[in-house]
């Protein structure tokens, strides 16, 4: 008898016709808000209205889409300047910004109360109701990447020098990481013990923030992009070209340890991500190959499907029982986990 | 891969017309579709739907290795705008007047994401005619763009005239033997000049200009002239009927330069070339008259061995009024219109050798005009920055190379700025071509050599490039 088997199983496909920047998984795991390269944001739930529902569209394309932690809104942004919040109730939109810096990075607070809007160097915070609370001064580079701590009004911001972190709620406190490096990506534990950045020059830092201590891995061929937490916090997954390296935080590591690689891409990787509530990592590259691992179990690829172009998007479903797979022509494919033997 | 999108990279000093131009092409009929990236004080119009605005940012590494510094604003926009493929076919990327051109080029050869979907097409640097002397000499910003550049457009020529013209294209083809360069006013040029240049295909990239690999010479330029026997008057300095003589210059010929690091010459002036006549200060320059078998360029050519060997006695010093002799070289002091009385024998051809150009301290003779002339390379300005060229037809050892480049890199990588190269290696029949930028280095076997003759050509754009070390490098690599 073999061991039991996770796979990959198609459950649905969309054709979006287009680049697809973004997608967002409602709350309740039943639809996806899409953003195309040119702009237009779509409302797609795959069991139930099988055509996408075309909601707006931002001129001249789209950035970024973050939904509400448990809400029912959701945010999106475009190189017309502007930054969206959209009621899923009713599909109406308020327009919470405009600019004429492009707002990249958006991000919900997992409480839902909060959205951080970081554009340029500049970070702005509103309340769910679509108001201001704060814009925090101006940071020292622009930022590349903002993350919230999980179950808390904590984030940081990270950009060229560092990280600042803040505590939004009561009152706005901040306090400075610096590093001299381009950091890229912004990832906290689920636990909320450390923070992780990817670099432009190929290495990856870690800060322990209770601890006041941070470290550097180097080793990397390339620039760390993408970087993901197992949702145990025990594997911090990172990519640099076509190789994914996997820290394992257990014991004393993972300084000093060799980090796990997972080598089975042959171009550049695209897009890391762990399963929420799960121990599988999805990734896709621009071979055109989206790939399933265990890191926990091996290094091998437990399994793998072939798209027509290269993987732009990977996003789970906020239960992890749901994976959209979208590639640069814009076709999108649904798949589910399906057990094995 | 041939659907990455070609980049043109605009740069240029404050006030050099960067925008005019860029306005120009975004008004212009060419069929294109033009992404424009503007640094952040740019003044391109707003309607232009596809203008996007980007602050500039440095990422240095945190050891500092000058190789691996990039532009994130660049890679981030572009970035976004690969995600919209299909709305352009071309993207044009302003600089600031004071970017350092390094980390825009070496961003395209660094960056995963950039290597991969952009190709740059050119560096097109714009030229203030009118300042740009005294830029070179007081910015080494305006340096490097200048030596970056694969398109150097000389703007504004209507602000200056045809002598100090002739000094700004010695000056530039000092720092860059490569480039190709373009005139223009109130920057109107063809756009094939800056769009598709394909400047990064080495073939047309060294094809452009190689006179630079020629050897240094201790004269920056020498004219044959046909001179009457006895007395015949050499003029100096900014005075009233210069102009009668002095704009007789022909600029279609070929400037051929070259830059000498170990340039022991002492000038003790400080080039002060302003947007007048380009009469400097200079307070003495060395000068010889020798006759010439003809008054032709291959008399000329077959003079210089001799000329350059003069030019190494000491000079005798020459005040205002002083009768000069054929054969002996002087050092003429250069007061307000100081002149000299040239003594001939005969009447024939004769050759003038001058340390410096001639327009540079307003040298003519007295009722004649060169029949033909040739500039050197130039020995003032910024001696920091120059263009080194060798051509070599012995076969090289591609291991050999491999280890002299590797090394030369790693120990002269901050300095060489660019370096471009086509190479024959022995036992393949196919051309190996190479570029670079700082540490960074690209090659590949490209087309065989065919009908054409096998000669390596190396050029090396940068700083205290030293022509010794880098034949003696070259040396080592034959097969």
């Amino acid at each position: 008898m073999s061991p039991p088997r996770t796979r990959l199983v198609k459950r649905a496909r969309l054709e979006l016709g287009d680049y697809p920047v973004d997608a967002a998984w409602a709350a309740d795991g039943r639809a996806l808000v899409l953003a195309s390269g040119e702009g237009e944001i779509l409302w797609w739930a795959p069991a139930t209205a099988p055509a996408p529902e075309r909601l707006g569209q931002h001129n001249g394309g789209a950035l970024a889409l973050a939904w509400q932690g448990a809400g029912q809104h959701f945010a999106s942004s475009g190189q017309d300047g502007q930054v969206w919040l959209w009621d899923a109730r009713d599909r109406s939109r308020q327009v919470l910004r405009r600019s004429s810096q492009w707002s990249e990075q958006l991000g919900f607070a997992s409480h839902g109360r909060l959205l951080a809007v970081a554009s340029g160097k500049e970070l702005a915070i509103y309340d769910a109701s679509g108001a201001l609370q704060t814009t925090l001064p101006a940071h020292p580079g622009v930022i590349a990447a903002i993350a919230w701590r999980h179950k808390s009004s904590e984030l940081v911001a990270a950009f060229n020098g560092g990280v600042r972190w803040y505590r939004i709620e009561p009152a706005p406190q901040a306090r400075d990481y610096p590093w001299s490096g381009a950091c890229l990506t912004a990832s906290w534990s689920p636990d909320g013990r450390v923070l992780a950045s990817g670099l432009q020059d190929g290495t990856v830092h870690f800060w322990y923030l209770a601890a006041d201590e941070n470290s550097q891995m180097k080793g990397y061929g390339a620039k760390v992009a993408l970087t993901s937490w197992s949702a145990n916090s025990r594997y911090l997954a990172t990519a640099a070209e076509a190789l994914i390296v996997v820290w394992d935080f257990s014991g004393r590591g993972p300084e000093g340890t060799r980090p796990i690689q997972l080598g089975a891409h042959t171009a550049r990787i695209t897009q890391l991500s762990f399963q929420p509530g799960g121990t599988h990592l999805a990734s896709g590259g621009r071979d055109c190959r989206l790939m399933l691992w265990q890191p926990a179990q091996g290094s091998e690829a437990i399994d793998a499907d072939l798209l027509p172009d290269e993987i732009a998007l990977i996003r789970w479903s906020p239960e992890g029982r749901s994976l959209l797979v979208a590639d640069r022509s814009g076709a999108l494919t649904l798949y589910g986990l399906e057990r094995t033997g | 891969m041939s659907d990455r999108i070609p980049v043109t990279v605009l740069t240029g000093y404050l006030g050099s017309g960067k925008t005019t131009l860029l306005n120009r092409i975004l008004s212009e009929q060419h069929g294109k579709r033009i992404a424009v990236i503007e640094n952040e004080f740019g003044e391109v119009g707003v309607d232009h739907e596809l203008v996007i605005g980007a602050q500039e940012e440095i990422f240095e590494t945190a050891n500092g290795c000058i190789c691996c510094t990039v532009r994130g604003d660049l890679i981030r926009v572009l970035g976004q705008l690969r995600k919209r493929r299909e709305r352009f076919d071309y993207i044009l990327i302003e600089t600031t007047g004071l970017a350092d051109p390094g980390p825009v080029a070496q961003s395209f050869f660094v960056d995963e994401d950039l290597k991969e979907d952009f190709e740059l097409d050119a560096i097109v640097t714009l030229v203030d005619a009118a300042h740009v002397l005294r830029q070179l000499t007081d910015s080494a910003t305006a340096a490097d763009q200048v030596a970056f550049a694969d398109v150097l457009v000389l703007n504004k020529t209507d602000l200056v005239d045809a002598a100090t013209l002739a000094l700004i294209e010695q000056a530039l083809r000092a720092i860059n033997g490569t480039a190709r360069l373009v005139r223009t006013e109130r920057a109107r040029l063809p756009l094939d000049q800056v769009l598709d240049v394909g400047a990064f295909d080495l073939d047309r990239a060294l094809a452009v200009n190689s006179a630079f690999l020629e050897q240094p010479r201790p004269f920056e330029w020498a004219g044959v002239y046909t001179l009457p026997a006895g007395h015949v008057t050499l003029h100096t300095g900014a005075h009233d009927h210069a102009h009668e003589h002095e704009h007789e210059h022909e600029h279609e010929h070929e400037h051929e330069h070259e830059h000498d690091p170990h340039d022991k010459h002492d000038h003790d002036h400080e080039p002060d070339h302003g947007a007048d006549h380009g009469h400097g200060t200079l307070a003495a320059v060395s000068l010889l008259v020798q006759p010439a078998a003809r008054a032709d360029a291959q008399a000329l050519e077959s003079s210089l061995e001799a000329a350059t060997s003069t030019f190494a006695d000491t000079a005798r010093p020459a005040a205002n009024g002083t009768h000069l002799v054929p054969g002996t070289l002087y050092q003429l002091q250069l007061g307000h219109s100081a002149h000299f009385e040239l003594v001939l024998p005969n009447a024939g051809p004769w050759i003038i050798y001058s340390e410096h150009h001639p327009g540079e301290f307003g040298l003519h003779v007295h009722g004649e005009a060169p029949h033909l002339e040739r500039a050197f390379g130039s020995h003032h300005h910024d001696a920091e920055i120059g263009s080194i060229g060798i051509a070599d037809p012995r076969a090289l050892d591609p291991n050999k190379l491999n280890d002299w480049l590797s090394y030369l890199l790693q120990s002269r990588g901050a300095d060489i700025l660019r370096m471009k190269g086509v190479l024959s290696f022995r036992g393949e029949a196919r051309r190996y071509v190479f570029h670079g930028v700082h540490m960074i280095f690209e090659g590949k076997l490209e087309r065989p050599w065919g009908e054409q003759p096998r000669v390596n050509r190396l050029v090396f754009i940068g700083r205290r490039l030293d022509r010794h070390e880098l034949e003696a490098g070259f040396e080592s690599c034959i097969a």
